[in-house]
């Protein structure tokens, strides 16, 4: 291990010296803006496991990379507008933007569900070196996991094992650095439907309606749950349309006919929220595929014992589960329903058997 | 006296050894190490994650605490509210662990949890934060991502809730407003540095719930109303992002804040409680700490924060709130049926 003061030896020799080490697979420890930072060649699987054995248990986190520019992220991750906005007004800085990885990285790097966090370091020496080296670093810091974040040398030293010293090539030593907080992470994946439409859609004529209050909204609920006979099939209506159309509107309208008494409170961070129906002994589901990933998830909330009696669901974000619904839609009442802003207060609600 | 506890509520695993209601060790699967966390912010469904990482997070507990489970004189555990399958997960564990190693075991409700994360004590046995003695009674405000509500706590365990959110929590709020700003997810953290930034002046928005007389809280209008004025602003927006998003992030912030505070005055007046608490991860939030501590401060009531490390989930908050059940000798008599609790409310009992 050998450690290079920053502020005695020149720029060019630092970089150098940091490129021979990564271009070898090994590691070298970093200063950044927020704090040191270890860096090893995140497409070479050498590096990468030696990176692996230096942080110890990870329990399945994921690594994010370091870049010098948006051209450069381009090369590694998909952006979306979401991230464009953020690339283009926020870094260089202490902000990791996960986006869907296209593979070029080592799996390990990567996180489950194959996205990638990547950062731009403010901080000139890294982004030179980052450049010249012509690939991203990794940008985990010096630490092992679950260990003190080090903002000195000795942080690190003084908590790391003789073996774990022995891993690290390299040090760039910049004395103390200021105490700045770990980047924020933002994901910026998660508003993408993966599965919109699959195959060809028959939408049997849909109908629509025009509300032009939350009032209307409630009352198109009740019109259509009285035209449906409960207790025979699960009945499920699969929501769709953006935030503040009305489908917590509707869904509340829904609840009211049924006559359950407590309030409909959001369904998204827990995912599902549950009510009983007294009068039928059966369950009102409010169900919420917002911040959910894959169709799988769906299944793991335990809707297959959702559907095994004649209940009342309702799904937001339905699009997102789609294959899982069209999967059973002969066992079950299906009802399509899509929510669209027109005004202030007015919103065109569609519906019909199919998704629209 | 030992505690092993443990919180699967949602998406952290986290286990925490405490010596009474000294923390010996906390270890938080996904927060730790910050740079990458996305794995826990983003709950994809938590069940397999936590089902990896529980065994190796209370091995590092107990690590960190330099015990073995041998010397573990109690075990404790987050029966609800949160995410059903999630709660599964530590239940399971802990229950195993309490019919293996013949202890006790002790069942902390997770809201109640954020409300002792204000007394968790360090090995040195002083609190994280402010507080300097406990007198009640106390105002906890606890909000996060899938909470907000206002509880009147009068004694250890005692507890009446004032007023909660009728839609959204506010934690729900900033990450739905985030949306349309494109500001990707979570949106506490990126909103509240936006804000930082901008102008709360220019963007008026509505504060909700103001005429009415309850103490509750609702968000989904102002989320309503943010969509719809970006929806009119969108093309200004992807033209000139830094001449809106800052300046909205302001206003959005400062409103929820305004709206928060509104009802909690309200209720201080009112009920004249000796203390404000407050708890969970919105807390971390650093304007509405401030105005908080700001507004208060004039009413001549003293604001308790948790540290910051204390406002998102861990189990620590639960190892402490444990102690003060172990105290009152509120174990489990029936460990066959102990079962998650997804809906349980702060002052609803458990009664297993």
């Amino acid at each position: 291990m050998d450690i290079i003061k920053l502020s005695d030896t020149i720029q060019e020799e630092i970089i150098n010296r940091c490129i021979d080490t990564l271009n070898s697979g090994g590691l070298v420890v970093y200063p950044t803006e927020t704090c040191y930072g270890i860096a090893a060649d995140p497409t070479s699987q050498k590096a990468v496991d030696k990176l692996l054995n230096y942080k110890k248990k990870r329990e399945g986190k994921a690594i994010s990379v370091a870049v010098s520019d948006k051209k450069m992220a381009k090369e590694y991750v998909e952006i979306n507008e979401i991230a464009e906005n953020i690339y283009n007004n926020y870094l260089p800085g202490p902000i990791t933007v996960v986006s869907k990885s296209k593979g070029k990285v080592v799996k390990k790097v990567e996180a489950d569900d194959g996205t990638l966090g990547i950062r731009i370091p403010k901080y000139s020496l890294i982004l030179e070196l980052i450049k010249q080296f012509g690939k991203p670093i990794t940008a985990t810091s010096a630490n092992e996991s679950y260990k003190k974040t080090p903002y000195t040398v000795k942080n690190i030293l003084d908590n790391i094992s003789k073996k774990q010293q022995n891993l690290i090539d390299l040090i760039i030593d910049a004395g103390k650095l200021p105490k700045n907080k770990p980047s924020t992470v933002i994901n910026t994946t998660l508003n993408e439907i993966k599965i919109l439409r699959e195959g060809d859609v028959n939408l049997k004529s849909p109908k629509t309606f025009i509300s032009k209050s939350e009032r209307e909204t409630k009352r198109l609920a009740n019109e259509l749950l009285k035209n449906i006979n409960i207790g025979k099939k699960p009945i499920i209506f699969a929501l769709q349309g953006e935030l503040g159309t009305g489908k917590t509107q509707f869904t509340k309208g829904l609840a009211k006919s049924l006559g359950i008494k407590q309030n409909i409170r959001s369904p998204t961070f827990f995912l599902v929220r549950e009510y009983n129906i007294k009068e039928k002994n059966l369950k009102f589901l409010h169900l919420d595929t917002y911040r959910m990933f894959e169709q799988e998830e769906f299944v793991d909330l335990g809707f297959e014992n959702m559907i095994k009696q004649p209940n009342i669901i309702v799904i937001e974000w339905a699009e997102k589960v789609s294959k899982i619904l069209r999967e059973i839609k002969d066992s079950v009442e299906l009802i399509w329903i899509k929510f669209e802003y027109q005004g202030k207060n007015t919103r065109k609600i569609k519906y019909s058997n199919e998704i629209l | 006296m030992k505690i092993l506890a443990v919180d699967t509520s949602c998406d952290e695993t986290s286990a925490s050894v405490c010596e009474n209601d000294r923390v010996l060790s906390n270890i938080i699967s996904s927060q730790v190490d910050l740079h990458k966390k996305w794995r826990g912010v983003v709950p994809i469904i938590a069940k397999r994650a936590h089902q990896e990482r529980i065994n190796p997070v209370i091995e590092l507990a107990l690590k960190r605490a330099r015990v073995k489970v041998d010397d573990i004189d109690i075990f404790a555990v987050t029966i609800g509210p949160g995410l059903a399958i999630a709660l599964e997960v530590g239940i399971k564990k802990i229950k195993e662990l309490s019919i293996k190693y013949k202890k006790p075991l002790v069942l902390v409700n997770h809201m109640e949890g954020h409300v002792y994360s204000n007394l968790v004590k360090n090995s040195k046995g002083n609190y994280y934060n402010n507080l300097k003695k406990i007198e009640f009674p106390i105002l906890c405000v606890l909000v996060s991502g899938g909470h907000t509500e206002m509880v009147l706590m009068k004694d250890h365990g005692n507890y009446e809730i004032l007023g909660q959110t009728l839609d959204d929590a506010v934690g729900e709020a900033f990450d739905k407003v985030a949306r349309p700003l494109m500001l990707g997810y979570p949106g506490g953290p990126i909103i509240e540095e936006f804000a930082k930034r901008g102008n709360h002046e220019r963007f008026k928005l509505p504060i909700p719930m103001q005429r009415r007389n309850d103490y509750n809280f609702s968000y989904s209008g102002l989320k309503t109303e943010c969509v719809v004025r970006l929806k009119k602003l969108k093309k200004e927006l992807n033209k000139n992002f830094t001449n809106i998003v800052p300046d909205f992030c302001a206003s959005f912030q400062k409103t929820v804040s305004d709206s928060i505070l509104f009802k909690v005055k309200k209720v201080v007046k009112k009920y004249k409680p000796k203390q404000v608490l407050l708890g969970g991860g919105v807390i971390a939030n650093n304007y509405i700490k401030r105005e908080f501590r700001k507004e208060m401060k004039k009413l001549n009531v003293n604001t308790i924060v948790p540290s910051k490390k204390l406002c998102g989930d861990n189990a620590m908050m639960i190892g402490v709130c444990a102690y003060y059940k172990i105290k009152k000798k509120e174990f489990v008599k029936n460990l066959e049926k102990v079962d998650r609790l997804p809906n349980l409310q702060i002052d609803q009992k458990v009664g297993y």
